[in-house]
């Protein structure tokens, strides 16, 4: 059921941030639809082998980024909040563009040339 | 419930060459506690001790509630404990083992025995002396785990095993957790499982306990700085440096206390901060607390 | 006595279920050799007592020593019980799987004599006094390996009560009270004859006890 997730030992981000990440990452692409309840902490926990502190630690900060909404006694819910996947998916632009920022200025390059070397890309993709 | 599962206090235990010394642990019910120590280090006897098999020489013992050794016999009742130097009685297949912890625990349950026995890919009719160590692991955490124990008490159930025969151990003795009141303490060199399933981790050394701290909280505060200090400058004087290793211009500050706070006071010649894995934070905590006894 | 002492003494039957079968054959039929003639008798006699003196030294050193170190004690002890259960447990399994080998070989020793005319029933007063003896022999045994931290003191054990028997045929047997007797007609139960069995079944009741007292109180088992 929930073997989709996957978490590695030897990744270097710890396996809470790469649960955090996969279920956000779901969730961006409209897999997990808004209003969809979550595994359990306990099932999850022992669907991935990982324990339950993990899972406990990746529920809680994806309940305080707003992405994940826990009812007590109830359960752990994706946000119903309209537009959450597409706000997921901005975030993730914004944070490959500032990584993309600072290589372009650890590279030496100018504006224009980053801005250049984006609209190529672009081009790049629609070629496919 | 709001009882532990298991408590131990100053506990102490003396042979003629080893010292287990002021042993203090504790397991809540719904948490899996994970042991590790160097060999030698009293991990066993630990579980043993848990267990009531042995005496304490000082301190208070107590599981499910009931004091240790003396109320062995009622304990045992809620304890299912595996150890991988465990073997089953010569001369009698497993259906005999099954059949006959069967009549002494009510609480088994047949049906995942059967499940479990195809899962392990065991048979009923095998001799015990037929079965292997993989084999022989499974068939005692089968005969355990189907009388559903609220406490198991695991003592090197991986070591020796192939991996796939580990991930069918760990994967069926994590399924006891969907149960919040159920728990499990296990002793294990393999830090890679423990650093995965365990909520908590003690580290034990030389009969005496290291650390004792919530996982992700020992992940989140042991830290790597790799340094790069150019001739002529040294370091400010830093807190909760456990370790130093200096090549030149090029130092290696190994932390327990990580903060960006700290990060600040090592100032501008930071290369790189590295997060450790469990073997790392294990062997480091072990060699600073040595030190720390000028042993 | 609860569930799991009742479960392992049948345990102890169950495992050992071979040995007491073979056991058994071996004492029965050492004794019907020992009824045939006087070459018989030697070869009998002698099988015999082996064949009690090894089943006991057997069931008592395999039952107690090699569950440690074939590791299946770990498992026994792993069941709800206290230590001294499992001496209790283990004392009255063996012993229960030593008395089927030596009732079926005591009385194999006996019939003949009562029932054969060719073998004066005198001697029956000596045999019941020597099969008494295994017994109590055994009891012995069974206790020094509960008690002994080593198979070297085990071993001790086992040499000191053989020569026992040796020692037992060479006093009991010329003592005057059963000696005149051996041959004759009838059984003779003199007062020799009681003091003698009294003898044997207070050694046998110390050292059946012994071990409620002294391993059942250990607070180390492993």
């Amino acid at each position: 059921m929930y073997s989709g997730i996957n978490i590695s030992q030897t990744d270097a981000r710890p396996m809470y941030l790469q649960i955090m990440e996969q279920i956000r990452a779901r969730i961006a692409a409209g897999d997990w639809a808004a209003g969809k309840e979550l595994p359990s902490i306990r099932a999850l926990a022992v669907a991935l082998n990982v324990s339950v502190i993990t899972i406990k630690r990746a529920y809680l900060d994806l309940e305080s980024e707003g992405v994940i909404v826990t009812r007590h006694g109830k359960g752990s819910f994706v946000a119903d909040v309209n537009g959450l996947a597409g706000e997921l998916k901005d975030a993730e632009l914004d944070k490959h563009l500032a990584e993309a920022a600072d290589i372009g200025r650890q590279l030496g390059l100018t504006e224009d040339e980053l801005a250049a070397r984006l609209r190529r890309a672009l081009k790049n993709l629609e070629k496919k | 419930m709001n009882d532990k599962h298991i408590e131990m206090r100053g506990v102490r235990k003396t042979y003629k060459f080893f010292t287990l010394d002021d042993l203090s642990l504790d397991l809540a019910p719904g948490e899996v506690m994970g042991f590790v120590g160097p060999n030698g280090a009293g991990k066993s006897t630990t579980l043993r001790l848990a267990l009531g098999l042995i005496a304490p020489d000082a301190g208070e013992i107590r599981v499910m509630g009931h004091a240790m050794p003396d109320g062995q016999a009622a304990a045992k009742r809620d304890i299912g404990y595996v150890s991988g130097d465990m073997r089953l009685l010569p001369h009698a297949t497993l259906g005999w083992h099954m059949d006959f912890v069967k009549s002494i625990y009510p609480e088994w349950d047949g049906g995942y025995a059967a499940t479990l026995i195809k899962r392990f890919n065991l048979r009923p009719e095998q001799n015990a002396r037929s079965l292997s160590l993989g084999e022989h692991v499974k068939a005692t955490l089968l005969l355990a785990l189907a009388r559903r124990p609220r406490l198991l008490i695991l003592d090197e159930p991986t070591t020796g095993l192939d991996p796939v025969a580990r991930h069918e151990v760990i994967s069926e003795f994590m399924d006891v957790l969907r149960d919040d009141n159920r728990s499990i303490l296990f002793s294990s060199h393999n830090t890679v499982d423990v650093e995965r399933i365990s909520d908590r981790i003690t580290f034990i050394d030389r009969g005496r306990i290291v650390d004792c701290s919530n996982k992700e909280d020992f992940l989140d505060r042991w830290r790597r700085i790799h340094v790069q200090l150019p001739a002529g400058t040294t370091l400010p004087s830093l807190p909760n440096i456990v370790g130093r290793v200096n090549d030149g211009q090029f130092i290696t500050l190994t932390t327990n206390q990580f903060s960006e706070g700290l990060l600040a006071l090592v100032g501008s010649h930071v290369r790189d901060v590295q997060r450790m894995n469990l073997e790392e934070i294990f062997v480091a905590n072990v060699m600073h607390h040595r030190e720390a006894r000028g042993q | 006595m609860n569930i799991v002492i009742r479960k392992l003494i049948a345990k102890e039957l169950y495992v050992n279920r071979w040995f007491i079968v073979g056991g058994s054959a071996a004492g029965m039929a050492s004794a019907v050799i020992a009824s045939l003639g006087k070459t018989g008798f030697n070869v009998g006699a002698l099988t015999w007592l082996t064949t009690i003196i090894a089943s006991g030294v057997m069931l008592a050193l395999y039952g107690i020593m090699n569950e440690r170190k074939e590791q299946s004690l770990q498992f026994v002890l792993s069941l709800p019980l206290s230590i001294a259960e499992y001496v209790r447990a283990k004392m009255l399994g063996l012993t229960a799987c030593f008395l089927i080998i030596w009732l079926v070989s005591s009385v194999a020793a006996l019939m003949p004599i009562l029932l054969k005319d060719s073998i004066p029933d005198g001697i029956a007063a000596y045999t019941v006094l020597l099969c008494v003896f295994m017994l109590a022999n055994f009891t012995v045994v069974l206790c020094g390996a509960l008690h002994a931290q080593s198979e070297a003191l085990t071993s001790a054990v086992i040499i000191v009560t053989n020569m026992g028997v040796s020692i037992f045929m060479f006093t009991v047997g010329p003592l005057p009270g059963i000696n005149e007797h051996m041959w004759g007609p009838a059984p003779v139960w003199n007062s020799t004859f009681w003091t003698v069995l009294g003898c044997e079944l207070a050694v046998m009741a110390i050292a059946f006890a012994l071990p409620f007292f002294f391993a059942a109180r250990r607070r180390d088992f492993l």
